[in-house]
């Protein structure tokens, strides 16, 4: 989509007015739908339509041996497929360099051991842990992806149920692990503390939050803050602008208000969600 | 650059042999206090001073515009190619693009790098790209792009600044049009200590929190890299990873950008230098 220079104006003027083309203001989230255990293969799911911005995730849990600096640890990995569905310009190879940016962002964000606690996936010290595979699936891009992905990375994990293991047998170099079949006995993982990202997009001289794609094309840089429980865990600028020290500290303020609020709206929505909800179109 | 398949990088699960020494056992508060004594670090440096600089234009003869930077042990190079039209693009970009490439040589870390991009040397790339896009002037070459490679040789800490820095040189060098010097400054915290133009190991110290289960001491750590135009105090890049309160970032920032203002005069002089070199050669 290429906006004319008008459109661009129109935009601008609505940024100003704190009145935007769809009526929201300047700090408003469109509505959105999110629903988790929607793939049985997974161990943990959840897709999140943000008006326009479709993204599915998936946990998936598998045997790894930890990294030798750190043995009490587990692993985390984010995959991002920008499927060519979502729009034309990730056909082949279009949207690598956005996959790396938010795989790599996502990963800097749970890097810290105060946001997410690796220690709880290792299962036996230097030789046995729980890697997670976050597979990140974007159906459709309407703006604001940071934003979208982050809310359904931490309800697709929220989601997550990692299977118990029982006892480890340890003979010789052989490490034998003996987990639970009993499908109702897993552990959930603690997300209490995992980050919500808000992008703040600067339209003129104001910040927007949840741009919607034309806004995104209006404006001359963005701020993506990751908030874990009030306080910053990532915080990265892109979209090529620059900004004055006292701008960005104000921008940074409105981002941890707005992740505050993002987040109690979150947990408000997840405590809604009822333990084996049936799923799909036949229930 | 296109990934090289038939490369062979030897067995993966190699790990460095200081796993196994003594020095390891050390827990992360021992390695903090062996750090940090009554607010000198082990260089004897205070919290809040920079390490010595040194810079030089014209590294690489075959590159257009090329510099090197050392920061302590820290040794990075830079070097900007003419600019050349965008492969595999099919509309027309009324702004000129900066291609980046961060890459640490293998022997440069206590881990052996491997030739290609990891994940970390990907996501520098991008902080890179976006640290020096709003320092060039990108409409003065449309459908354009500049490549910038940047190779650091040893990294003891604040090697991602070292590049930034070091790139705005190569860049200014090149005659590539800008409309600001462009400086890079990393802070390191951990708990109250807030430790500028970190080194390797101090980088290690702030990537994890030391204080989480105690309920008293501070448990902010982090890594704050901010890069900025100094004359017309517009930060271009702000990156942040750990876990850090609004005052600590407020606080950072402040120290940060009066930390850049250090540098600046640094590779004012060194383009001087470079400039008052090439009219002597051209008088001669």
């Amino acid at each position: 989509m290429t906006l004319s220079e008008a459109e661009k104006t129109f935009i601008l003027h609505g940024v100003q007015e704190n009145f935007r083309i769809d009526g929201r203001n300047r700090d408003d989230y469109r509505p959105m739908e999110l629903e988790t255990s929607i793939i049985t293969h997974a161990f943990g799911s959840a897709r999140l339509r943000l008006a326009n911005t479709d993204v599915v995730v998936t946990v998936k849990v598998e045997i790894d041996v930890p990294f030798p600096d750190r043995p009490l640890e587990g692993k985390m990995e984010f995959f991002i497929d920008c499927s060519a569905n979502a729009t034309p310009d990730f056909e082949g190879r279009g949207g690598e360099n956005l996959a790396t940016e938010i795989s790599n962002t996502l990963t800097a964000a749970y890097s810290s051991n105060s946001v997410f606690d690796y220690t709880k996936l290792c299962i036996l010290k230097g030789r046995k842990c729980w890697k997670i595979y976050v597979d990140i699936l974007i159906l459709e891009c309407g703006g604001n992806l940071y934003d979208a992905i982050s809310i359904a990375v931490k309800a697709a994990l929220w989601n997550t149920s990692i299977p118990l293991v029982k006892s480890v047998t340890i003979d010789g170099n052989n490490v034998d692990m003996n987990v639970s079949e009993n499908l109702s006995d897993c552990i959930k993982l603690d997300i209490s503390a995992a980050p919500l990202m808000v992008t703040l997009c600067k339209i003129g001289d104001h910040c927007v939050v949840d741009p919607t794609s034309a806004e995104e094309q209006c404006s001359q840089g963005a701020i993506v803050v990751a908030i874990s429980k009030g306080k910053f865990s990532t915080v990265f600028q892109t979209g090529g602008g620059s900004l004055h020290p006292l701008t960005l500290m104000e921008k940074l303020k409105l981002g941890a208000k707005v992740g505050n609020r993002l987040e109690e709206a979150l947990s408000e929505a997840l405590s809604k969600i009822k333990e084996n909800g049936e799923m799909g179109f036949l229930n | 650059m296109p990934v090289d398949h038939k490369r062979i990088n030897g067995p993966e699960n190699t790990i460095p042999y200081k796993l196994y020494t003594k020095l390891n056992v050390k827990s992360f508060k021992e390695a903090l206090q062996d750090a940090v004594k009554n607010g000198v670090r082990n260089d004897k440096r205070k919290l809040d001073e920079h390490r010595r600089i040194f810079m030089k234009t014209d590294i690489v003869s075959q590159a257009k515009g090329s510099a090197y930077i050392e920061i302590g042990n820290t040794k990075v190079v830079v070097s900007v190619f003419d600019p050349r039209e965008i492969p595999n693009k099919n509309e027309y970009s009324l702004n000129g693009e900066l291609y980046c490439e961060f890459k640490f040589a293998p022997f440069s870390c206590p881990k052996r790098r491997l030739h290609q991009q990891d994940a970390e040397e990907k996501q520098n790339s991008i902080v890179m790209k976006q640290a020096l896009e709003p320092a060039v002037c990108r409409h003065e070459f449309p459908n354009f792009q500049v490549d910038v490679y940047a190779l650091v040789l040893e990294n003891d800490g604040s090697a991602l600044s070292a590049a930034i820095t070091c790139a705005g040189l190569a860049l200014a060098q090149a005659g590539i049009p800008m409309f600001d010097i462009i400086t890079s400054v990393t802070i390191g915290i951990q708990g109250d200590l807030k430790l500028l133009d970190p080194m390797l190991h101090e980088e290690t110290l702030c990537y994890t929190s030391i204080n989480k289960n105690s309920k008293t001491g501070k448990n902010s750590h982090g890594i704050v890299i901010l890069s900025l135009l100094n004359t017309h105090q517009q930060v271009t890049e702000f990156y942040q990873v750990g876990s850090l309160d609004i005052d600590d970032i407020e606080e950072c920032t402040k120290v940060l950008t009066e930390a850049n203002k250090v540098v600046v005069p640094l590779v004012e002089k060194c383009l001087a230098k470079h400039v008052i070199k090439g009219v002597k050669e051209s008088s001669q």
